[in-house]
């Protein structure tokens, strides 16, 4: 291997591992984003969008983001000895069934204010089936740490773009350990 | 005997004079000034513009639990208010448009331009002291100061929900102090700290290197000695490392943030309510003190008028004197009791809060322990890489990384300040 082979390769390496870096990140981003949206709304928790639990199935190219409905029940504080009522909690649940075969479940929770019905936005997104492994895609039985990271990045993640381009940068890069 | 009685009679009234106007003088309500924090009115070159790293407060929380209930220090809520704070003052300076970015990062973390460190030393709805050191990549200290504000109760009596951050007025200050030491410093000085910066976050991942490019002087202080190639094969990939440091960063900042939007409403209702009972067990006290001085002069007053009058109407002033300063002085013991009644709503409140802050402290905590833990992995790869391409572009390997190979587990955000 030329020395500039070797280049290449080390960063089709780098490439993978920032790939499942990006990936976490975006995960973590995505996750932060939903307390966000969900947090002090007054309502029942709405379906939310978040990565839930996957079960694997076919579908390849199953649509990530699924609908989610979801139910919320809120809870007024109780006002301490100052008289301090403000703060209600609340509790959300959603499921969904996405167009692929994954199904999400998940809980989340919420602060809501005004002393009564704080609901939680927090509900889980349903319906995601990014759990699919592209039919050319080998057992993984012979993944090395690398593989291994990349071949997980792309089962867990939802967005189908994002997950695509692991699946290539795994492929690419099982040709070039190979 | 009698003058050394009228002495002492008169010295206790004064006493309680005083203790009674500085009780009037002290208790007075505090819509403070308003101090903004100067904003950028130009834009700063982004070769100097400098990236500030607002490190998680030193919680300050003393050890002994008789010490923290004398002292009104419930530990989670001073671990919550490290957080809340630290994002205050961030936001503070993010807010002036005279920073890069600004960013709350854990308090082990090490790789910005500028790092604003320090630890609360009082926190209530009354008062917040910090102790507050401002420090550069170089290692230079621009300051290390107290800060000490009174809540400005303006923010307590504001309802609208938007309602200004009782202590502004402290993170304006340290903002404003920084921007002034900011702009004694010449524009290579800026330069030559973000250089620094980058070479250091360079330097710990691969020393083998990029050490040679900065050295320290006898202070400690980094300066850069050369500079390397821009088509540098290591350089160019520690700059895509870096950005994912910086997302990195961004993100924990983010959980921070969404903790103290979380925090906001409950913490200020906290603040507001401590602030009244603090206030109403402070006047208490001092009212208790001023009936007990008032009637112990009383007392004196009647004995020595006893002592120098003859009539009968003296006497019974005299008699009339003491039972009014035996009242006072009861009447100052009952107030004792009021001050220990609020004390104990303070604690009532404090514990309320602590229950309600204590779940979310543990939660961000266990997502930013478990975000920089998974990122862990990814920095050891890019090690293990950013060595296979020095040897694939040297032909030199590099030398194994013995004690480092345990620092190098950790993330350059983790680095310890002292190297």
């Amino acid at each position: 291997m030329t020395q500039n082979e070797r280049t290449a390769q080390i960063d089709r390496q780098f490439d993978a591992s920032f790939g499942v870096f990006d990936g976490h990140i975006r995960d973590e981003q995505a996750v932060i984003a939903g307390q966000r949206a969900g947090r002090g709304s007054g309502s029942g928790g709405a379906g939310g969008q978040g990565a839930g639990s996957e079960d694997g199935g076919a579908g390849a190219g199953g649509n990530g983001r699924g609908s989610g409905s979801g139910q919320g029940a809120g809870q007024g504080g109780s006002g301490d000895q100052a008289g301090n009522g403000q703060n209600g909690n609340g509790s959300g649940q959603g499921q969904g069934q996405g167009q692929g075969q994954g199904q999400g479940q998940g809980q989340g929770q919420g602060r809501g204010q005004g002393g009564g019905g704080g609901g939680v936005g927090g509900g889980a997104a349903g319906g995601s089936g990014p759990n699919t492994v592209p039919a050319d895609i080998p057992d993984g039985s012979d993944d090395d740490v690398v593989a291994r990271q990349l071949r997980e990045a792309a089962m867990n993640e939802t967005d189908p773009e994002l997950r695509e381009k692991l699946w290539q940068e795994y492929r690419n890069y099982k040709k070039s350990a190979g | 005997m009698s003058r050394a009685l009228r002495f002492f009679a008169l010295g206790a009234l004064a006493v309680a004079l005083n203790v009674s106007l500085t009780a009037c003088m002290t208790h007075e309500t505090r819509p403070l000034p308003r101090i903004n924090a100067i904003q950028a009115s130009t834009e700063i070159p982004a070769n100097q513009l400098l990236d500030v790293g607002v490190k998680l407060l030193d919680e300050n929380v003393p050890k002994d639990e008789k010490v923290q209930e004398k002292e009104r220090i419930f530990p989670d809520v001073r671990r919550a208010e490290a957080r809340y704070i630290s994002m205050q003052i961030r936001n503070t300076l993010e807010g002036t448009g005279q920073w890069g970015q600004v960013r709350v990062i854990p308090a082990d973390a090490d790789a910005l331009d500028v790092h604003v460190s320090g630890k609360i030393l009082e926190s209530s709805g009354a008062m917040l002291r910090l102790e507050v050191t401002v420090s550069d990549a170089t290692n230079r200290v621009w300051f290390k100061r107290e800060y000490e504000q009174p809540a400005d109760t303006r923010s307590y009596r504001d309802n609208t929900g938007r309602a200004r951050d009782p202590f502004q007025n402290l993170y304006s200050t340290l903002a404003n102090d920084m921007l002034a030491h900011r702009q004694q410093l010449a524009a290579a000085d800026l330069e030559g700290v973000r250089r620094v910066s980058e070479l250091r976050f360079a330097s710990e991942l691969a020393p083998y290197a990029f050490k040679s490019y900065i050295d320290s002087d006898k202070k400690g202080l980094y300066h850069v000695t050369r500079l390397p190639a821009d088509d540098d094969p290591l350089f160019v990939r520690m700059d895509r490392i870096r950005e994912r440091d910086y997302a990195l960063l961004d993100t924990i900042n983010e959980h921070y943030a969404l903790f103290a939007e979380n925090m906001s409403d409950p913490y200020t209702n906290w603040r507001r309510y401590s602030y009244d009972e603090i206030e109403a067990q402070d006047e208490a006290k001092r009212q208790a003190l001023t009936r007990k001085l008032l009637g112990a002069a009383a007392i004196i007053g009647g004995l020595v008028a006893g002592t120098e009058t003859n009539t009968y109407v003296g006497q019974a002033a005299a008699t009339a004197a003491i039972f009014g300063g035996a009242y006072a002085i009861k009447s100052g013991f009952d107030k004792g009791a009021e001050v220990k009644m609020h004390g104990d709503s303070l604690k009532q409140l404090g514990e309320s809060f602590q229950a309600e802050v204590q779940p979310m402290v543990v939660e961000v905590e266990g997502r930013t322990l478990q975000l920089r833990g998974t990122a862990e992995e990814q920095y050891h790869e890019w090690r293990r890489l950013l060595r296979e391409l020095y040897e694939n572009e040297t032909g030199v390997a590099p030398p194994e990384p013995a004690a480092a190979e345990a620092a190098a587990a950790q993330t350059p955000a983790q680095q310890p300040q002292s190297r």
